[in-house]
């Protein structure tokens, strides 16, 4: 009896079917948050893209001050940890000494929005509970997180009907393209901290970076004049990108969800057509225009990043 | 006869001969000492004696790489970046003790970072996490494109190839970094709220 909605779903996106979903679909995202926040888990999963997996383990819990623990760690090529004791979270990778940021959230491929209030979301999102399927060996029911607009990628998430626990998720495009896959291969929920979060708890984090006051919020002399309806800037500061050592402009926007990165420098070359790369789900998109170098970086359509890339001006004074 | 006294200094390490005269001369001659001190290191690691002063060494070495990185937010001034640089070295430290499995896999990604610069400067960011796949100009037609795919046609044209995969591969690890830089900013008041109150 549960597939005649679906089916109907699957045949007419119409708008009443998907508020009567909806009823649904929330409550089961609530859960979501609440055994993100509040269960000791200990499991492996796999972050497939680009005909490639990484896999991760990723460790939480919480301790009888009722303070989170967290631990994220990539598994393959060169050690990437990510560790979170309450509100300090610590980055530990390759290419930068290790640092901790005041932060409730760590950033990895789940999108940390899961663990807080998904409703936020209700303005550009759609929320639509389509069916039960098997993963992981446990009943689960599938989670659609669709945009309202044609500008953004829908979040398809695999929650256990048991747990509420995420046991997969995927990013797609409105074809229905999975373009990239976090899948979990083992899910552990027990009473007690696991032996690393309790090691966790007697380590010592690297000491927080104090960011200068004002520094993510300075005034550049260029705006981004269109963006999908829902993003609000986060960030917006000049600094080098640490591979080219280039220094740039850049500003952050966030509807919730996603990221975007756009970033303006001046240009050796007067112009160069617009050219675009993808990560699974992230394009790198990069144009020159009167010598002016923008690049837009997100988990967004390349169709949405050139236009956002357009929508860049300068304000008078910048002008070359 | 070198050899004869390396021998020597192994049979004393081990305590089978304690002559004197030897030893006197063990304790003049610089190798020999040397010699000396890296037998008895042999036989303590074999022991399982030395595991904290190996440890402290390998995180000071590691923290001599890390020194020479570049500071993550580049216009904090050139003392502070220092004295920051410092704090985690000093933490670093104290964060090999507690915490052995994490304090190795440091020592592993030191090693790796090291490795990366020497060997690799061409394409240093070039990691699984920030892998790129197809290369599309907007608009044109799909070129098949890996980083071993060649154009046939001029060397400038591959140098530009080149130069845009190096600018896409840098943008997308900045922008990976300025988001974990920036959730200290973004709205999670409620999560906040939420988190204070553990379920059930």
């Amino acid at each position: 009896m549960k597939l005649i909605p679906s089916l109907l779903l699957l045949i007419t996106v119409s708008t009443s079917v998907a508020a009567t979903e909806n009823e649904k679909a929330e409550p089961w995202l609530e859960r979501l948050a609440q055994s993100l926040q509040s269960l000791n888990f200990s499991t492996s999963f796999v972050v497939v893209k680009n005909n490639q997996a990484e896999p991760y383990h990723w460790f939480h819990g919480v301790d009888d001050n009722g303070d989170e623990l967290e631990i994220l760690s990539l598994l393959n090529g060169p050690r990437r940890d990510v560790l979170r004791k309450k509100n300090i979270v610590s980055y530990i990778e390759p290419e930068l000494p290790p640092y901790s940021v005041v932060s409730q959230q760590i950033t990895g491929p789940i999108p940390a929005i899961l663990r807080g209030d998904v409703n936020s979301l209700a303005q550009t999102y759609d929320f639509i509970s389509v069916g039960r399927s098997r993963v992981l060996g446990r009943p689960a029911q599938l989670i659609r997180i669709v945009s309202k607009d044609p500008h953004r990628y829908g979040h398809w998430l695999w929650l256990d009907q048991k747990t509420g626990m995420l046991l997969k998720l995927a990013l797609a495009n409105r074809a229905g393209q999975l373009l990239e896959q976090v899948q979990f291969t083992h899910l552990d929920i027990t009473k007690e901290l696991s032996e690393s979060l309790r090691q966790l708890q007697q380590t010592q984090l690297p000491k927080v970076i104090e960011i200068p006051e004002g520094y993510q919020a300075q005034s550049l002399q260029w705006q981004v004049s269109w963006l999908p309806a829902g993003f609000t800037k986060v960030n917006a500061n000049r600094h080098r990108i640490a591979a080219t050592k280039k220094p740039v402009e850049f500003m952050l926007f966030n509807d919730g969800l996603v990221d975007v990165s756009v970033y303006v420098n001046p240009s050796e070359d007067r112009q160069r057509a617009t050219d675009y790369v993808m990560d699974g789900a992230t394009v790198v998109l990069n144009q020159v225009v009167n010598s002016f170098e923008v690049s837009v970086v997100g988990k967004i359509p390349a169709k949405t990043a050139k236009v956002i890339a357009d929508s860049v001006v300068l304000t008078a004074s910048a002008a070359p | 006869m070198s050899e004869n006294k390396l021998e020597t200094v192994s049979s004393v390490a081990d305590s089978y001969q304690a002559n004197d005269e030897f030893i006197e001369e063990l304790l003049n001659d610089a190798h020999l000492s040397a010699t000396w001190e890296r037998y008895h290191l042999v036989g303590d690691v074999m022991r399982g004696e030395t595991s904290a002063t190996i440890n402290l060494d390998i995180a000071a070495q590691i923290a001599t790489a890390i020194d020479k990185e570049p500071s993550i937010v580049a216009p904090v001034s050139s003392a502070t970046a220092q004295r920051q640089v410092n704090k985690v070295k000093a933490t670093l430290l104290q964060f090999t003790k507690p915490f052995a499995q994490v304090a190795i896999a440091a020592s592993a990604a030191g090693l790796m970072v090291l490795g990366v610069q020497q060997n690799s400067t061409d394409n240093e960011t070039l990691l699984p996490a920030t892998q790129v796949v197809k290369t599309m100009p907007l608009g044109g037609v799909a070129e098949p494109v890996s980083l071993n795919f060649q154009p046939v046609s001029r060397t400038s044209e591959k140098q530009a190839f080149i130069a845009q995969q190096r600018r896409f591969q840098a943008l997308l690890a900045d922008h990976q970094q300025q988001i974990k830089l920036s959730s200290v900013d973004s709205s999670t008041s409620s999560i906040q709220n939420k988190a204070e109150d553990p379920a059930k």
